[in-house]
Order: C-alpha cells, then structure tokens, then sequence
C-alpha cells in the first residue's frame, strides 16, 4: 500500500522542485522557485522571513496549491496529488508553530504518524478486533522504539501538551518517522531551543539521518547548526532562489552576505 | 493492574446496576428504563459523534424515528419479527445518516447544526405525507416479542433484557472504534483538521463514517423504542427529540460512554419528577435543573463522578497517572 520511491538506483534527486510559483490572491509568495535534494543529503534551506521558504514545505506537501512548475518525487510528479497522498508517497514534516495534538499523549501523537500504513480501517476495527490490535500492538511497539531512540520514552505517557517545546519539536520528528519516509521536511526545528540543547540537536538530525536513510530538508534561522550540518544550502530571498552551494560557498556569496547574513561590521 | 480496575470501575457499577435492576424495580419502572436505554443508544451515536469528532448533529431524533419506522413497516407491512427488524433499522438509519452528513464535508458547528435540525424539523410532516407506507396521524401499533414459557420474569423484564442486549452490542461497536487507530484518527480530526489530512487521514471518510455509526446506533435505539412502546406515531418524533437528545449527551457527559446512559436516564426520567414536584411548575424547575447541571458539572454526570472518584481514591492510594481523560474539551461545537 504505501509506495515508497527509492532514488538510490536511478542516480536523480529525490526531490526535484521546478520553477514553482504559489500565488494567494495578489501575493506573489513563491517567483519561479527550483530546489533539486539528493538521496541521503541534509539540505538547508535559508533566507530571511517572507523569502517564501515555509511556503515552499507547504506547496511540496499540497498544503498550498501550485500555480505554475512541477514538484517531483523521485521523478514522479507530485503537485496535483490530494495532501492526504503526500505522506503515503514519503514525505513527512513537521511544522513551524507545531502540528502536535497537545491532548494526546506522545505515544499517540507518533502512532498517528503510522497512521497511514494500516489506518482508517472501520469496519475493521469494528468485526475484527483481533486483527487490530494485532495491528496496534505492532505499531505501538515500532513506535516506542522510535521514541526510544529520541530519547522521549520516559514521556511516552504523557500528554504532549504538557511538555516543554522543544520536547515537542523532538516528538514532532518522532512522528514523522514513524510514517517510515523517505524525505523528511523540518521547519524550523531548532526554533526555541537553548545554546546547549542546539549541538545535540544537530547530532540528533545526523543520527536520524544515517540510522533511518531519510533524507532531510530543514528551514532553519541558527546559522551556526545550518552551516555545521548541512551537505548543501539553499538561498532564498523574496520568493526566490538566491544563491546555492556548499556552507563554505554560501558564506561567502556577496549576494546571500546583503540580503541574509549580513556583514560583520 | 490496580489502575486498569479503578478505570473501570464507574463503567462496572453502571452494569452491575443494570443488571440488578429488575430484582428490585417494579415493572412500570422497569418499562421507563428500558425506553431510557433505547434513548441512550441514540445518545451514545451522538456522543461518538459530537464528543469524539467533533461534528454536531441535531438530526439524532429523525434519525432514531427512521429506525422507528424501519422497524414498524418490517412488521406491520411485512410480517417481519419485530427483533429481526433491528439491524436493518440500524442499516438504514445509518445510510440516511450518510446523507445527512454530507454537508458536513464542507461545513462545521453551527451551519451544520442547523442544517441537522432542518432535517429534524422536516422529518413528522415527511411520516405524514408518507401516509401510506407510515399510516399518517394514526400512527403504526406493532407486535411486542413475547417471553417464552420458560422465562421466569414478566413481560417487561423480558423487554429490559433485549434493551441490555442492544445496549452491550452499541457499547462494543463504539469501545472498537475508540480504541485504536480509528478512534486517534477521529479525534485526530476533530482537533486539527489540517494536521490531520497532512499526516495522512482521510477527512471525508473519518467523518462520514462517523455520521453513519452515530446514526445507525440511533436507528437501533429507535428501532428498539418502537418494539418497547408498541405503537408510534410522528408525534413521537417531533424536532424537540433531538435537542433531547442533545441534553442527555451533554448532562451525562458528551465523550463518556457510561455518560451517555446516564444522560438518557436523566432526559426520561427528570422531567417526570420535576411535574410531580409541581404541577405548574414542572417546565420551569426542569430548566433550572438543567442550568443548575452545567454549573455544577461541566463535564457532564459521568465527567463529575469519575473526576470525584479518581480524586477520592487516588487520595488515598496515591495513584498517579489517571488524571487526565482522554480527549479535548468536551461539549464544543464543531471542528474548526
């Protein structure tokens, strides 16, 4: 049931976004935007607010409707699919402001996650319920390694509101692994977190990164953990692409240095 | 092992009261609590509906009429037996239900409580027009499925038994689909639409399907009233029943089960004794009771005892983790 797309044979990137406008009414938020990810990257994105990157995350996953251009999934054309399809096809994201069920608890919030490998089942669920708990048991197991290897067993328990936000940015990654994908889009995943709990947290993405063979796109504003964890980064800047190319390359770019990162003194 | 006892412990007590019921209840009490299970079925579809995804509902009275209807057309017209009716007044109650809820793909809260209650108000002048088939004003008298010889109890403690029965079939269906993936899909729904379709689920068919077992269950609980009362007539099933309905799920407690059987019991039950307190006053002291109600207990009947009985208990035990119910704000309207 679930299609999951492996690139790894075909040698093109994962995702390959073409010239993709995104208008809202009179805004124009996305200008012809390209962005190609290969298979096993971190890819970040960067650029200062209103350059349109979480708008990006949206059109890719359906939240957002394209005008114009072509998003790709490991060569097939994934714009006019249903938002619902897109987490079936191995995209899995999380969002900036959180996208968590605060009444929930985490072991909950990440089973949802899986949601889409066996879920939906009423009829099922109602003259079978052998079968699915069978089903749940086996999820809920999956999960729970999940959240064991984020270091979030101890609050598998407890209700997600309850916990500290950057608990919930872990859980939130939680969950999108548990939909097993193969690109993972993380929206600012770093956003309130302290100095120290930054350098885990880059760790952590790499750990992710290698243990599970995501492949992983982050909008992040922390440049020290952008520029220490990124293979490749891209620019953007009013809705569109500015500038692309290894940490080093970008630092160092005239152009991303006026728009973004401005100069030292 | 002792949290699982305590959690369900008020659900126990409920069903031991239940089945103790006929050894010390007259039967004419015996018959107005058996008419107060068909009542809580309907109420137990609302609550799956309203507390668990969120979506309104104001059609439930209709919906337990077209279970009625179901079941007194299969005996009168067909010669059906009136306990082979019951599954297919839940079947079709729960295809109209569908219907009813299709608007609710694309409108929430108090759009699609009006357009429920439209349906409410429509339903008895439809049972008249529908004359033929429904007799009109007159109304359909069914037969009542005797006791056999062998049962000791009379004939009313042979009726409370098929509602207990209907009622422990209601309340398995709806445990299955709590529980699980279904019920965090449902939920899922009700409290983040967006988030939801995003993580792939499929918001038309979580919520269609609930509107379908929510009916289906009030076309059972009518099916059932039909069979207990042995005549209705669309009197039975004016606009008022829904927002009767409406009460009990929310006196008793919208995302409770035991709520809901509670919450019928109070909706057949309150108003009969507020008149015998006074006459006249009988409608004025019923609202002030229900007023009373939702300042005292927020969370409905069964919200306060289990909060009551969890604190007492875990007072004493020092239990942790049983403090949260599970689920969002109760007795909101709508999803968005």
């Amino acid at each position: 049931m679930a299609v999951h797309l492996q690139a790894a044979g075909s040698g093109g990137p994962v995702l390959s976004v073409e010239n993709v406008d995104v208008r809202f009414g009179g805004i124009h938020a996305l200008k012809g935007v390209s962005l190609n990810v290969n298979a096993g990257e971190i890819c970040g994105l960067i650029g200062p607010n209103g350059a349109g990157k979480t708008t990006l995350f949206n059109s890719i996953t359906r939240l957002s409707a394209v005008t114009a251009g072509s998003i790709r999934l490991c060569g097939r054309a994934i714009e006019a699919v249903p938002a619902r399809q897109i987490i079936r096809l191995g995209i899995a994201r999380t969002f900036q402001n959180l996208g968590i069920y605060g009444a929930m608890t985490v072991l909950e919030n990440v089973m949802l996650g899986a949601h889409h490998l066996a879920g939906g089942r009423f009829v099922g669920a109602m003259l079978r319920p052998g079968r699915a708990r069978h089903r749940e048991s086996e999820t809920e197991q999956r999960c729970r390694e999940i959240l064991n290897d984020l270091n979030l067993s101890g609050v598998a328990d407890e209700a997600a509101g309850s916990l500290p936000y950057a608990t919930q940015k872990r859980m939130e990654i939680a969950r999108a692994l548990a939909s097993r994908p193969t690109i993972l889009l993380l929206d600012e995943p770093a956003g309130g977190l302290t100095h120290g709990e930054v350098a885990a947290f880059g760790a952590l993405v790499s750990r992710v990164r290698d243990d599970h063979g995501v492949t992983i796109v982050l909008i992040e504003h922390h440049m020290g953990l952008v520029m220490s964890l990124c293979d490749r980064i891209e620019v953007f800047h009013l809705g569109r692409n500015l500038a692309s190319g290894t940490p080093a390359e970008v630092k160092a770019n005239p152009a991303v240095i006026d728009a973004y990162l401005g100069r030292t003194r | 092992m002792s949290t699982w006892n305590l959690r369900y412990a008020p659900a126990s007590l409920a069903a031991v009261f239940a089945l103790g019921l006929p050894a010390f209840a007259p039967d004419f009490m015996l018959f107005e609590f058996s008419i107060a299970v068909s009542y809580g079925i309907a109420i137990l579809g609302l609550n799956l509906l309203l507390g668990v995804t969120g979506q309104i509902c104001l059609a439930q009275g209709a919906l337990f009429g077209v279970g009625a209807y179901t079941t007194a057309i299969l005996n009168v017209s067909f010669g059906w037996d009136p306990v082979a009716t019951l599954p297919f007044a839940a079947i079709v109650a729960g295809l109209i239900g569908v219907v009813v809820g299709l608007p609710a793909l694309r409108l929430q809260g108090l759009q699609l409580a009006i357009i429920t209650f439209g349906v409410a108000s429509a339903f008895p002048q439809l049972l008249l027009k529908m004359d033929t088939l429904t007799g009109g004003v007159t109304g359909l008298a069914t037969d009542q499925p005797m006791a056999p010889k062998w049962f000791p109890g009379s004939q009313e403690v042979w009726l409370y038994g098929l509602s207990l029965i209907c009622a422990a079939i209601s309340i398995v269906v709806v445990t299955r689909l709590l529980r699980g993936d279904t019920g965090r899909m449902l939920r899922a729904l009700r409290d983040n639409p967006v988030i939801a379709e995003a993580l792939g689920v499929n918001l038309t068919k979580g919520r269609l399907a609930a509107f379908a077992v929510s009916s289906a269950l009030a076309g059972l609980g009518g099916g059932l009233f039909c069979i207990l009362n042995g005549f209705i007539s669309p009197q039975s099933f004016l606009p008022m029943k829904s927002i009767d309905i409406l009460i009990g799920g929310i006196v008793g407690g919208i995302t409770s089960i035991a709520g809901a059987f509670i919450g019928a019991v109070f909706v057949v039950f309150v108003p009969g004794f507020t008149t015998d307190i006074d006459p006249a006053l009988g409608g004025l002291i019923y609202g002030l009771c229900l007023i009373a109600m939702m300042m005292v207990a927020r969370q409905g009947i069964a919200g306060l005892r289990i909060e009551g009985l969890q604190k007492a208990v875990l007072g004493i035990f020092r239990i942790k983790g049983l403090s949260r119910i599970p689920g969002s704000v109760p007795g909101q309207l709508g999803g968005e």
